[in-house]
């Protein structure tokens, strides 16, 4: 048989095929609605009412910190369940998929959906619930009645894009400048982009971008740009997201046969912030506040952890942990001082 | 294509199954991936102590209170090597293994075409695929049906199903498996046309499984882990989540398919070109 050439064609062709669907599947995007002004934008997304909803959240981190899976943070303190110290630093390290279910103020599911293993955090009216498929372990805890609405589990930091986004809308105040960017597709959806761009040249972060559903308000995506960094310090975004109740089932929640479960106090509002009261404002309002603790409201065993030992660097003064988006110095008599600003306006403030 | 020709592709394909299934090497092999979930319900169930929770294979303390998690233990285990390793030594010997015999030629006497036979060919890979991925999860069960409590089974997400829904469950995780294969048995195809040495393309075949999973666990090139063939092999735990996840199933098709495509048009190329002498 004569060699042909064109026999080869097919071969070249899938190649440049799949390169071309690549191409146009980025570019599909519809444009919302013309808006007006930031102004308009903000008041949507304060005034949306979605409170049913189930998506997929995708966040991922790039602060300049070694991605530190919890495996590695494990014997340094033994437990990685959601809301250590340890699984909060994972979070922020490592990229991580979600799923998040919410109807109403009080009924909140999410589950990290981590390779061959996942976490879930549940809240159904006041009884909340915590598992972990890798130690089978079960946290439970009542929630006193007047508890407010919102995280699953109090001391857990806000990890959907909304409550981040609601977070970020709360403090865009004078010392914030608000802008439109080109609307974007999020989740399938046209989005406007809120811009907010701190206006102090003191913080480390450039700024901050906020996807606001067109028709909505409801907040899919939150991305925080740093200083001298091109990709996102941090985002956090739907991928998917469907407006509609979620099956009640998903929010009942019996602890599985065999499984340890813990009876956690109920979380009383003012004992799971030790050290709110003691957090002193230093030098700066806005984006570039710092946050001191005094030497005396620092959680005893915090200072000695291994977990500090192991990330934190020595400088003058202390031991920091450092990123680019965010500083903490611990200094040597026990304050320790955070703050989207650089590590020097941190030394100079702890002096 | 003509009623005539499809009835002789249908009878080149069964001819091909009674082949590949009538081998003493296929038996053994698919009662090695078998015995795999076996032996570590066995060691689980003789072991002094129970498995501690979350060290060892995934799964692994599961399987104490439920013996359906013999079977996923098996999955999750074999995934990784012992399932690309049979599923190299099949599709790295579909079209080596006849020029290494001499018999290449005889097939293309007969009015198969060349095309039909890579198709067919391919297609006996990936019953054998299925086959590999049941052989797991039917040892699995029988071991785990033996040895433990078949009862309630708790998933990822902390909720409980009950065996039937549980046992459904499993043959999904054995589709999605089956399917995770389907893009390295292309390149076995591929592979296999380029030699007639068998064994040569199936250790590149399996090379490259190994090599694919090797990137795949290196964080700095994770631009590149979306198109690596292996990136969604340990997707099937996403089958034990309440609701089940389908985004990993559907990605892994998709990907998949696009290596067949790809290393399927290779081997066209290649295998249409190609000068048969033996």
């Amino acid at each position: 048989m004569k060699r042909i050439w064109t026999r080869w064609l097919p071969a070249a062709a899938v190649p440049a095929a799949v390169a071309v669907a690549v191409l146009a599947g980025g570019a599909v995007a519809e444009t919302p609605p013309p808006p007006a002004t930031p102004q308009q934008v903000l008041a949507l997304a304060a005034g949306h009412t979605a409170r049913q909803f189930s998506g997929v959240v995708k966040e991922n981190a790039d602060l300049g910190l070694p991605s530190i899976p919890s495996q590695a943070l494990a014997p340094a303190t033994s437990s990685a369940s959601l809301g250590s110290e340890a699984s909060i630093l994972e979070l922020l390290t490592t990229p991580h998929t979600a799923r998040v279910y919410a109807d109403g103020p009080t009924k909140l599911r999410v589950q990290i959906m981590d390779e061959l293993a996942e976490r879930d955090a549940i809240r159904n009216g006041n009884d909340v619930w915590t598992f972990d498929s890798k130690a089978h372990a079960v946290t439970h805890a009542t929630l006193p009645a007047t508890a407010p609405p919102g995280n699953a589990t109090p001391s857990a930091p806000p990890i959907t894009p909304d409550q981040l986004a609601q977070r970020f809308l709360a403090a865009a105040d004078s010392t914030t400048s608000v802008a439109l960017g080109p609307s974007a597709s999020v989740a399938g959806k046209s989005a406007y982009t809120l811009v907010l761009t701190p206006k102090s040249a003191g913080t480390l972060v450039a700024s901050v971008q906020i996807f606001v559903e067109a028709k909505t308000g409801f907040p899919l995506g939150v991305d925080v740009y740093a200083k001298d960094q091109t990709s996102p310090a941090f985002h956090s975004a739907f991928t998917q997201l469907d407006l509609a109740a979620p099956a009640a089932s998903v929010f009942a929640f019996t602890p599985p046969p065999g499984a340890t479960v813990k009876q956690e106090q109920a979380p009383n509002q003012k004992a799971s912030r030790p050290a709110a009261p003691a957090k002193q404002p230093l030098g700066g309002k806005g984006w570039d506040a710092i946050v001191t603790v005094p030497a005396g409201s620092v959680p005893a065993g915090l200072l000695d952890s291994p977990l500090l030992k192991q990330l934190a660097t020595p400088v003058a003064g202390g031991r920091a942990l450092s990123s680019s988006l965010v500083n903490v110095l611990v200094t040597n008599d026990g304050r320790i001082l955070a703050g989207a600003v650089p590590l020097s306006a941190l030394e100079a403030a702890a002096k | 294509m003509s009623p005539i020709s499809g009835l002789a592709s249908s009878r080149l394909f069964l001819s091909e199954l009674s082949v590949l299934f009538r081998r003493w090497r296929t038996w053994a092999m698919l009662v090695a991936l078998a015995a795999v979930p076996v032996l570590i319900a066995l060691a689980v169930r003789f072991s002094p102590n129970r498995p501690p929770s979350g060290r060892g294979p995934a799964f692994l303390d599961q399987i104490t209170h439920n013996g359906f998690f013999a079977g996923v233990v098996g999955l999750v285990v074999s995934t990784p090597l012992f399932l690309p390793l049979t599923v190299g030594v099949v599709s790295g010997d579909t079209i080596a293994g006849e020029a290494n015999l001499g018999t290449l030629r005889y097939l293309l006497v007969a009015p198969a075409g060349r095309v039909r036979l890579l198709v067919v060919k391919y297609l006996a890979a990936v019953v054998f695929c299925l086959a590999a991925a049941l052989a797991v999860v039917v040892g699995g069960t029988v071991a785990g049906a033996a040895l433990f409590p078949l009862g309630q089974a708790t998933l990822l997400s902390g909720d409980t199903i009950g065996p039937g829904e549980a046992f459904g469950r499993l043959l999904l995780m054995s589709l999605y498996v089956a399917v995770s294969l389907l893009g390295l048995s292309a390149i076995g195809l591929f592979a296999s046309t380029m030699t007639s040495v068998p064994v040569g393309a199936m250790a590149a075949t399996v090379v490259l499984a190994v090599v694919s999973q090797v990137l795949d666990a290196l964080d700095q090139l994770d631009w590149l882990h979306p198109w690596l063939f292996s990136d969604h092999w340990l997707g099937l735990a996403d089958l034990l989540r309440e609701p089940i996840s389908w985004t990993s199933f559907g990605e892994n098709a998709l990907l998949q398919l696009g290596y067949l495509a790809l290393f399927g048009a290779l081997a066209y190329g290649r295998f249409t070109t190609k000068d048969i002498l033996s």
